[in-house]
């Protein structure tokens, strides 16, 4: 009997747990010290960094909460204070193990001094710190990027920057702190950095077999949400790049034999990230993926007028802030760069931007790309609402077209 | 009347204007830019929910779509609709209705679908700047797509037209607040729906007869000036100096809640057993008190910027930043204006009416006011549920 795994586990990975302990440390004193912002996903990490407020994330908890698989309590723990079930499970873990810290192994952050939105990412972010500032007395601060219909008009532009400014004076005025332009770029630079080399490593998913697949990328994303703009970060990614140069370099792929090639569309269901292993002993590898090409837009500037700019720009254009035709574009781009047979969309019912109009751009990739899709449902953290079988279904008759 | 028969009104006035040769402009989000549009010739047109249109929706929707937009669709997947020139939806106020919009463009690619869009952030004039910038956009497009220029005069008519309109409600409003004996609130809420139907001439004249007659008998009992009070007071957000003595004899109930027509909400207590034709003596509605109480647009500036002011001068929405000043403004209410209970509505899949809620219900009871949560559908397909709900709440609150 061969009990040989059909994946291989990038050793990279062993690095996270040390630079996951080391955040979870200075996040812990930075609340001491009265320096800690809670963050979300999409925000201009750049500037706190460079003023001196340190950032954790309840997205990135919640996602602990999921693979810990304590989603659905910690959830009910917010569905306790009157929270619907139907609301996002990130915010609902979060808001859940404010409520009840010591009852939550793992994934409960330490007490902010602000939250820090950005609503490019979703309009839920406010609604979420709204109840966290309520729970911890932490104010919130919204940078408004109004969603993109097609490219940034200036006048959107001008009014994003107009918010980044304000977010420098709220933050001068929470921390008793400035932004001195020289740190600003060196924060930038770095992050712009590890963006880089993150992207890197993700295009080199084009070459087959495919160095990484789907779980190895969403484990190894999380110190370019996490720690973008601090030097460790940047080291992380330079190792990470060359252990996937090297798997390129000797053809080995992240699975033993790859044999279907698709793309991913969504958040990870992160309490089941064995999925995509079962689907490796498959032959199935996900070389691209929406979520983790999130991170790809790089700061660059050379003043703190031209950063913020620059910020204005790379902000705004996220994924998940563009209208329908750019995902879906964005979709067909990744099946032709990375030669993809076909997609599978999970809608999560935690996240209507992600996933409202995947029924109609799913008709519409395979229309432009010729290569078929299915759509599964569920969930990112509560999996109450995952049907594991019923997916697996769905999965498998798409499977069968390539046979 | 109740919610069918309002819509088999809305839809008899919408059809008598298209026959007239006028051209409707559909919205979903409440605040459009009312004097804009009417300024563009068309006349703009909430457009509703209907409860009979159910399950047309999933080829193209998700179920945990809020209920909303996919009765929406589904009505247009139907083709139930009245005929509209156009769809005008709201762009940064949810994720739903941001999503949506580009959903329908795919599959009705025939339809005119505009976006308007808004902002999120209370950044003062930045944030007027950016909206009054969106709505030039917006009115460009309407020139540019039915041949009608902006028109100066238009723009002036309309601004008296919704003055006279949302003058009288908000009278009427304080009226049913401080006597709610002198009209009903299925009165005022007809009068809203008129106004969400068409801003006409004949929807402002049946408003201001009504305002006329209970303005006689308000003069009478010597509350003229206790009426306009409330009226700025509610118009600034701000009751801290409003002081009256309120009738508390009968318990007094306020509504609050999201993109809810108070006609949908009078139709559900119509049928609760033993209610008090005084008991609802206000809404806090996307649709209703939120609607009403905007802010005049002014006519000194540039008419985009004027139009942005009043917009976003009006109550904020779940939307928007700014959930410690509604908070603060809703204890205000319940407590200087002697409310004894508090429904909350949340539509179903509605993230801002879901997420606010809890808030909503912590400030009823941080100052003594209980609250009843009602999760709605645009199908009320729960509706004995629900009026079973609101009348033990009743029942709870007289026993108090």
């Amino acid at each position: 009997m061969n009990d040989e795994k059909p994946y291989r586990k990038v050793e990279t990975q062993a690095l996270l747990q040390q630079i996951a302990f080391r955040h979870g440390m200075e996040a812990m004193a930075a609340s001491e010290e009265g320096t800690l912002a809670w963050v979300s996903s999409g925000f201009p990490v750049e500037i706190p960094v460079a003023m001196n407020v340190f950032p954790t994330y309840p997205e990135q908890a919640g996602a602990i909460i999921g693979a810990t698989k304590i989603g659905p309590e910690v959830c009910g723990f917010a569905e306790d204070l009157g929270y619907s079930q139907e609301l996002c499970s990130y915010a609902r873990a979060s808001i859940g193990s404010t409520d009840r810290p010591d009852d939550v192994a793992m994934g409960a952050l330490p007490k902010p001094q602000a939250l820090l939105g950005c609503n490019n990412i979703c309009g839920t972010i406010l609604k979420w710190y709204d109840a966290n500032s309520e729970q911890t007395g932490a104010p919130v601060f919204l940078l408004d990027t109004p969603p993109l219909e097609a490219e940034q008009k200036p006048h959107h532009r001008a009014y994003v920057k107009q918010g980044l400014e304000r977010l420098i004076e709220f933050l001068a005025k929470t921390f008793n702190t400035t932004l001195e332009e020289d740190r600003f770029r060196e924060v930038s630079d770095l992050s712009s950095r590890a963006i880089k080399l993150w992207t890197q490593s993700l295009k080199a998913c084009q070459n087959k077999p495919s160095p990484l697949n789907c779980a190895d990328r969403f484990l190894t994303m999380a110190p370019v949400v996490s720690s973008r703009g601090m030097e460790h970060c940047t080291e992380f990614y330079e190792v990470l790049l060359a252990e996937v140069e090297d798997r390129v370099k000797q053809g080995i792929g992240a699975i033993r034999e790859e044999k279907i090639r698709l793309l991913w569309d969504n958040i990870p269901p992160w309490f089941i990230l064995r999925f995509f292993n079962q689907l490796a002993a498959q032959g199935v590898v996900f070389p691209a993926d929406t979520y983790t090409h999130a991170w790809s837009g790089a700061v660059e500037g050379t003043d703190t007028d031209s950063l913020l700019d620059g910020i204005a720009d790379i902000y705004s254009n996220v994924y998940l802030n563009k209208n329908l035709d750019a995902k879906v574009d964005k979709m067909c781009q990744l099946i032709k760069d990375f030669d993809l047979d076909g997609f599978v969309m999970f809608s999560v019912r935690s996240c209507k931007r992600y996933s409202l109009g995947q029924l109609v751009s799913k008709e519409i990739v395979t229309e432009r790309t010729g290569v078929p899709g299915v759509v599964i449902e569920g969930d990112m953290v509560d999996s109450r609402l995952f049907n594991e079988a019923q997916i697996q279904t769905r999965v498998d008759a798409l499977l069968e077209m390539f046979v | 009347m109740s919610y069918p028969e309002v819509i088999e009104q809305s839809n008899q006035v919408l059809k008598a204007l298209v026959d007239a040769g006028e051209r409707v402009l559909g919205y979903i989000y409440p605040h459009p830019p009312h004097e804009i549009i009417i300024a563009h010739g068309l006349k703009p047109s909430l457009v509703r929910t209907n409860p009979s249109v159910v399950g047309a929706y999933e080829a193209s929707l998700q179920t945990f779509s809020c209920s909303l937009t996919r009765n929406l669709f589904s009505q247009r997947v139907n083709n139930s609709f009245p005929q509209l020139a156009g769809i005008v939806f709201s762009g940064n106020t949810c994720d739903a209705l941001q999503n949506v919009g580009d959903v329908w463009r795919k599959r009705f690619p025939k339809d005119n679908v505009f976006r308007l869009t808004y902002p999120v952030g209370d950044l003062g004039a930045s944030s007027v700047d950016f909206l009054a910038m969106e709505i030039k956009a917006f009115s460009d497009e309407l020139a540019s797509l039915y041949g009608e220029e902006f028109s100066e005069s238009s723009f002036r008519e309309a601004i008296m037209l919704l003055d006279e309109i949302r003058n009288a409600l908000q009278l009427l409003y304080c009226v049913r607040i401080l006597h709610p004996s002198l009209i009903s609130y299925n009165t005022l809420s007809s009068l809203v729906g008129e106004f969400l139907t068409a801003p006409t001439q004949e929807a402002a004249d049946r408003i201001k007869m009504t305002w006329n007659e209970v303005q006689e008998r308000i003069e009478n009992m010597g509350q003229r000036n206790k009426v306009g009070q409330l009226r700025d007071s509610l118009l600034n957000h701000d009751l801290s100096d409003f002081e009256t003595v309120i009738d508390t004899s009968g318990p007094r109930i306020a509504v609050i809640g999201g993109m809810i027509e108070p006609n949908t909400v009078a139709g559900l207590l119509e049928n609760v057993h033993g209610i008090s034709d005084t008991t609802l003596v206000l809404d806090m509605l996307s649709f209703g008190f939120k609607t009403v109480f905007t802010p005049p647009v002014g006519i000194e500036d540039d008419p985009y910027e004027e139009s942005a002011r009043s917009i976003l001068g009006a109550h904020s929405e779940p939307t928007q930043e700014g959930l410690p000043k509604r908070i603060t403004f809703l204890k205000d209410v319940l407590t200087r204006l002697s409310i004894h209970g508090l429904i909350v509505c949340e539509q179903s899949f509605c993230d801002p009416d879901e997420f606010e809620s809890p808030s909503l219900e912590r400030a009823a009871k941080e100052v003594g006011v209980p609250t009843v949560k009602l999760p709605l559908d645009s199908e009320l397909s729960d509706r004995a549920r629900i009026e079973g709900r609101i009348q033990t709440f009743l029942e709870t609150i007289d026993d108090n």
